[in-house]
């Protein structure tokens, strides 16, 4: 599990602005959510996409 | 089952709650009547179901701010990325029988953003369903 805070300025998966919450997102979403500020990383790894992976 | 007028209902595009950005919602599921008529004593048509199309018309206070209306939708639509939606009329109760949620996997093929002088910055996002499980109720 990781642990994510909503960093942006509406609820984020029924968790509140500044709730911290573990949580278990697909890469892609996770991705997603903190590159627009919706979440930031507390305790975990970001999952990062293979730099190699053919487009 | 009571009668409503919509104030609270609940709109989650990607997890992120726009609700507050959003006034109206507009769910479509249209299946497709495939004309199987043969000859008949009364002329009478028969039809069968086809495919189904489905999609939720959303209309959003445009905001631009970080992880807001635009932040949220456009790179969806740039990215050809597929996400998961939730529409629910009263989003300060448990989903229920009496408080179903749409929700499904749904892609952003259109996104026209706009304004007009003196008014409130509004648009219409069309969500399209975007896998065969399609657009659905649930009710827990």
């Amino acid at each position: 599990m990781t642990t994510y805070k909503v960093t942006g300025p509406v609820a984020f998966d029924d968790h509140q602005p500044g709730e911290e919450f573990e949580a278990e997102y697909d890469d892609d979403l996770e991705s997603r959510a903190v590159e627009r500020g919706s979440i930031t990383i507390v305790k975990g790894t970001r999952k990062t996409k293979k730099e190699d992976t053919p487009e | 089952m009571s009668k409503r007028v919509a104030f609270k209902d609940s709109v989650k595009v990607d997890l992120v709650d726009l609700s507050n950005f959003a006034r109206s919602v507009r769910f479509n599921s249209a299946q497709e009547r495939i004309d199987v008529s043969g000859f008949n004593a009364t002329g009478s048509n028969e039809y069968l179901a086809g495919t189904t199309e489905q999609t939720v018309t959303i209309e959003f206070y445009g905001s631009y701010g970080t992880g807001e209306v635009h932040q949220t939708l456009y790179p969806l639509h740039k990215n050809r990325t597929t996400c998961v939606i939730h529409w629910r009329p009263d989003g300060t109760t448990p989903i229920g029988p009496a408080n179903p949620e749409l929700t499904g996997v749904c892609q952003i093929l259109t996104y026209g953003p706009g304004a007009t002088r003196g008014d409130a910055d509004t648009y219409e996002v069309e969500f399209s369903a975007a896998d065969p499980a399609g657009l659905s109720f649930v009710t827990a």
